[in-house]
């Protein structure tokens, strides 16, 4: 690149860096603010233009504004293990679908629909099946039989493995609402069959894989597409088992779309809001549930706010700067083809 | 000898003691109580936690979820028979939604002392749903009006004042007062404006404009008629007593701080603790905010008033106005009051009702009332009696005037209740809408009202005309 | 590059595959379709929780009143409007920005970390934050645009401001994303195309058209993809900057479904609001990568 290209390339970074982390500094001091230094009008200079004080730290870790450390620390383990769950399963069904081709017939694709949905229907309308229970029946028999009838000869289209990939894409096109509000209503079936779900551990983590699954898997194909088929037909020659072949040599050459997909994963599991609200009560509340609950009835107590979000903030900014490092060390791993 | 006895006298003690702890025993059970994330009514529930696991050894864990989502939380979960909550609080007018999941008060909370302390309008219409106890007050909430005493008592203000009006310089006595006052005291070039409420949509705007309606269209002698005609359910909302209401408060915003459409109470709060207005209405928080010199920088000058009200009532039996010689006050219940309550798939429902007597009984409730961010307001005739407890965080003349106007409120022979209806949200989220436009000089109040109520009759007729007519009238206090 | 065809392969009948997509599949599977099936089964009914009313069939009756319904068609408006400005602004952007820090400006790693800030913070917190700073009296921003002469201009309580707005909020918060992935792409291109370009004394402006752009076109293809179908679901920065106001005219999809799903309760509404919106998306999405595949198809 040339000399003043380069100039122009810092100029551009210097103002969205300014346009980017002003809000962040503005959150940093307001979280040092007293309720007048904030109400007064913008004040921008710690101990120039107002006073820092502790007060808001002190309100969030003391727990009158909602049970911090629980919430914390919640909010940690979910989000590790998701994210990591989900980026680990979700690449290997990456690499299945760019890798190797799936056929499924779009009769066996219905059928399964139509006795899953059919099947529910009659179960809850006519027999008056509890829900959990008319699930239980109604979605393994047309799990079963869809795979079944993919083996005969059906007439009609076939989908490949670019239809797969958007089936698991089109999950995150449906809007949360109404199925955070399912979700929450067949945990606590669950819960009365003896599995309690809600406000666990488990329930809410297998909700995030869920949904963090198709952007993984979404992402992770592109990267797997790019890298050489050579390397890997290579070792299937000698003989080299699958799975190794994954972990030892495909892994390692598409580390920065895995370093990349993980952060966004985690940068997602981390700030959800609806599943947390309706999966959770009081064991498993998330950070994003005490940020919310800042915003009280009373009104916008803006150092509380800040105090809540940057606690939320810290640890993500940590695993930036770590997998940043990450990503550097990718891009030399990259160039040795 | 002596200290045989003694040692009897000490072991009787003991054993007298010992049985005093754990009354009644709960020892073993947890509590459940959901909230709002604190530090409103959710510290006012852990440090009722506090006293009443010292007394019955029993404990309560207090949830906490953000305010907006604390009614489909509490819903969802009371649709699923989750046992999750074996105490809920919520806003009194989101009670017809869970009434029917709810457990009766027991009756021997129901009287005595305790009981009659509870101020009536709270007691008796408040806290009663077809004729059933359902829930227990704890937080009293009314709107009333705040003032700048610096401002009003300064001699050359008043000279003015006087001279521009011709009349004194005091609290309002009516709404056009009121905007008097407002345009006397807006000053946008020395920071000063008029006054402060809240008309963001989704910020508590609608409760602001039911305060300006309420004057005009709430008929001393038609009781319930306020959000509409108790015989037919026909939405009042668009007769000339709301449009008036409605021009008076889109006045307003024209006389407040530049962002007032974007004020939710918390600005209004701000915005008076600021010092950049010279009065605003609202809930008693506004009172305590300002006179506290930790958060205000007006701290000491608060005046406290009931509601402005007005000369003219619209009578909507006979479609004309009707004129009384005093203003005619209504001061407006806004969002009632928290309650607490104890549904029916908590699995310790004794013990949940002990937990809310106990803190909604004098002495914890009065003492939560006086702490700072507690959010609870006066409810009992015993809270407004101890002036002594007030003096800790106001100075005499503002505890006087702060404790008159919420109890002048409260018990004004027209003291109007907040709407309660099934299918609540419904109603208030076209209105919300329609304020919003009006506020923003989109439509004319009249054609904003009148969408409002061709929507609410609408609505009614959805939901069951008569199932709605009959829980209006049970709202209001009137016979079915 | 390395899509293989659909013939019978060796690897075609190796039973991995399927050890390879299970996991993944069984947990989608499970977790996802019975709020599927569940939503499509009461978005044929009437079905209120507030106020309860007894349960009814009602076909497909919620859809045709959404169909009929006004505030439907402008909240999709309003919502396919803010999503395809924010998304195009976060993508030129991010690959102007993702291009800068390949090209290793002085400062590189810091602002590597700097710029990813904005992404991890929690929508619930920027919107928040976003409130905070647009506030008139107590916010930053109405002084420093009084800098340049405009004063209280009603950036939350005018429709086009506050539209403005929150376009502005999104591309603050999500032109990392971009970043962040056109970035990975970046470190994975092959050097010696470069260098062979370089020997051709190929402009950097020329280098980019001819090497660059079309090599990350499937990188950029799914992100920009992903980006849309995000953005169609904001929810929070609309609820809490403007509460969807003035009227309705800020209300997205999102919003819509929330108020009339959390608030009213009305879920037979809701679901059919969700089926509709979905096929909003589905046929976009659908349009979008039929629209780019040949182009995409030309790279491999």
């Amino acid at each position: 690149m040339t000399r003043r290209g380069r100039y122009w390339a810092l100029f551009f970074c210097l103002v969205w860096a300014a346009f980017t982390l002003f809000p962040i500094y503005w959150v940093l001091i307001t979280s040092f603010k007293t309720p007048p230094a904030v109400n007064g009008g913008p004040t921008y200079l710690p101990f120039i233009d107002f006073a820092p004080t502790l007060d808001a730290w002190a309100d969030l870790f003391s727990g009158r504004r909602g049970q911090f450390f629980n919430t914390f620390y919640s909010s940690t383990l979910v989000t590790l293990f998701a994210s990591v769950a989900a980026t680990a399963i979700g690449a290997m069904a990456a690499y299945a679908l760019v890798r190797f081709p799936f056929r499924v017939k779009l009769g066996a694709g219905l059928l399964f629909f139509a006795i899953a949905f059919g099947g529910y229907q009659t179960l809850t309308q006519g027999f008056g099946f509890g829900r959990f229970d008319a699930a239980l029946r109604a979605f393994p028999s047309a799990l079963v039989a869809a795979i079944l009838v993919n083996r005969l000869r059906l007439p009609g289209p076939v989908l490949g493995n670019a239809d797969i990939l958007f089936w698991f894409v089109s999950q995150r096109m449906f809007p949360p609402i109404v199925t955070a509000f399912a979700l929450f209503l067949i945990y606590t079936e669950i819960g009365r069959a003896g599995f309690k779900l809600v406000d666990t551990f488990w329930g809410l983590s297998l909700a995030y894989i869920a949904f963090s699954l198709p952007i993984v898997i979404w992402l992770m194909r592109d990267f797997f597409a790019a890298l050489p088929v050579e390397v890997e037909e290579a070792a299937m020659v000698d003989a080299v088992p699958q799975w190794r072949i994954f972990l030892d040599i495909v892994a390692p050459m598409a580390a920065p779309g895995l370093a990349a997909t993980f952060m966004i994963t985690l940068a997602f599991v981390w700030n959800e809001f609806l599943f947390a609200l309706f999966l959770t009560n009081a064991r498993w509340q998330t950070l994003p549930i005490l940020v919310a609950g800042q915003n009280s009835q009373r009104g916008d107590e803006w150092w509380a706010v800040s105090a809540a979000a940057l606690v939320a903030i810290i640890p993500m900014m940590l695993l930036a700067a770590v997998l940043g490092r990450m990503m550097r060390s990718g891009l030399a791993l990259g160039a040795i083809k | 000898m002596k200290k045989l006895l003694t040692g009897a006298a000490f072991g009787a003690l003991m054993a007298a003691g010992a049985a005093q702890a754990c009354s009644p025993d709960f020892s073993g059970v947890t509590l459940s109580a959901a909230s709002q994330t604190g530090p409103y009514i959710a510290s006012a529930l852990t440090a009722a936690a506090e006293g009443w696991k010292a007394k019955t050894c029993g404990t309560v864990n207090v949830v906490e979820f953000p305010w907006s989502e604390l009614y489909p939380k509490i819903v969802t979960t009371l649709v699923a028979g989750d046992a999750a909550f074996d105490v809920i609080t919520f806003a009194p007018a989101w009670s017809p939604d869970f009434t029917p999941y709810l457990t009766e008060m027991p009756a021997d909370l129901r009287q005595g002392a305790l009981w009659e302390d509870i101020a009536p309008v709270y007691r008796d219409r408040l806290m009663v749903w077809d004729g059933k106890v359902l829930s227990q007050t704890i937080d009293g909430d009314v709107h009333t009006y705040s003032y700048r005493t610096d401002l009003f008592e300064n001699p050359a203000e008043q000279a003015a004042f006087k001279a521009k009006y011709g009349y004194d310089l005091g609290a309002p006595q009516t709404w056009s007062q009121y905007l008097d006052i407002a345009e006397f005291f807006q000053r946008p070039d020395q920071g000063l404006w008029g006054t402060a409420e809240a008309f963001r949509r989704g910020g508590q705007q609608f409760w602001f404009f039911f305060s300006h309606a309420a004057a005009y269209a709430s008929h001393p002698d038609h009781p319930g008629s306020f959000f509409f005609d108790p015989d037919t359910m026909d939405a009042q909302v668009n007769n000339p007593g709301w449009v008036r209401g409605l021009e008076d408060y889109i006045r307003a915003s024209k006389l407040a701080p530049p962002n007032a459409l974007q004020f939710s109470f918390g600005e209004t709060i701000a915005a008076h603790a600021g010092g950049q207005v010279a009065q605003s209405i609202g809930w008693g928080d506004i009172g305590v905010v300002v006179a506290d010199p930790k958060q205000s920088k007006v701290a000491g000058t608060l005046g406290s008033a009931i509601l402005p009200g007005s000369t003219e009532v619209w009578n909507y039996k006979t479609g004309a106005w009707d004129t009384f010689d005093e203003p005619v006050f209504s001061p407006f219940m806004a969002f009632g009051g928290w309650q607490a309550a104890v549904p029916q798939s908590s699995l310790n429902q004794q013990a949940a009702w002990d937990f809310v007597t106990f803190l909604s009984s004098p002495e914890v409730s009065g003492k939560a009332a006086i702490t700072g961010g507690s959010g609870v307001n006066p409810y009992r005739a015993s809270h407004f009696e101890n002036a002594q407890l007030w003096s800790a965080i106001f100075s005499e003349p503002e505890a006087k005037g702060y404790l008159a106007s919420q109890r002048d409120s409260i018990e004004a022979k027209n003291v109007v209740l907040d709407m309660r209806l099934p299918g609540y949200f419904s109603y208030t989220e076209v209105l919300e809408i329609e304020l919003s436009k009006a506020l923003a000089g989109d439509v004319t109040p009249q054609q904003a009202l009148d969408t409002v109520a061709a929507e609410w009759n609408k609505l009614t007729d959805e939901f069951g005309r008569d199932a709605q007519k009959a829980a209006y009238r049970a709202a209001m206090g009137l016979p079915n | 590059m390395s899509e293989i065809d659909a013939t019978d392969t060796i690897r075609g009948r190796d039973p991995m595959k399927y050890v390879f997509i299970g996991p993944a599949f069984a947990v989608v599977l499970l977790i996802a379709i019975f709020p599927l099936i569940y939503s499509l089964g009461i978005s044929l009914l009437s079905y209120r929780l507030a106020p309860p009313t007894p349960v009814r069939f009602v076909g497909l009756d919620n859809y045709a009143a959404l169909l009929q319904q006004e505030r439907f068609w402008q909240v999709a408006r309003t919502t396919a409007l803010i999503g395809f400005i924010a998304v195009a602004l976060q993508y030129v952007i991010g690959f102007a920005l993702a291009l800068a820090l390949k090209a290793k400006v002085p400062g590189e790693h810091l602002f590597r970390v700097g710029f990813l800030i904005p992404m991890l913070v929690a929508p619930v917190a920027v919107a928040l934050i976003a409130r905070m700073m647009f506030n008139p009296t107590m916010g930053p921003l109405n002084q420093f645009l009084s800098l340049f002469g405009l004063v209280n201009l009603p950036l939350l309580t005018q429709t086009n401001y506050a539209l403005g707005a929150i376009i502005a909020v999104e591309v603050w918060q999500w032109t990392p994303f971009v970043v962040l992935m056109m970035l990975a792409g970046l470190q994975t291109l092959p050097d010696d195309v470069y260098e062979a370009a370089a020997l051709e004394n190929a402009s950097a402006w020329r280098q980019f058209w001819d090497i660059t752009f079309p090599m990350l076109a499937p990188i950029s293809a799914a992100v920009v993809f992903i980006r849309l179908i995000e953005s169609f679901k904001i929810m929070d920065t609309v609820f809490v900057m403007t509460g969807g106001g003035p009227g309705i005219s800020t209300e997205t999809l999102t919003l819509f479904a929330y108020q009339e799903g959390f608030k009213k309760f009305n879920l037979g509404y809701t679901s059919a609001l969700s089926f509709l919106f979905l096929i909003v998306v589905l046929v976009i999405g659908s349009v979008y990568l039929a629209v780019l595949k040949p182009y995409l198809d030309k790279q491999k």
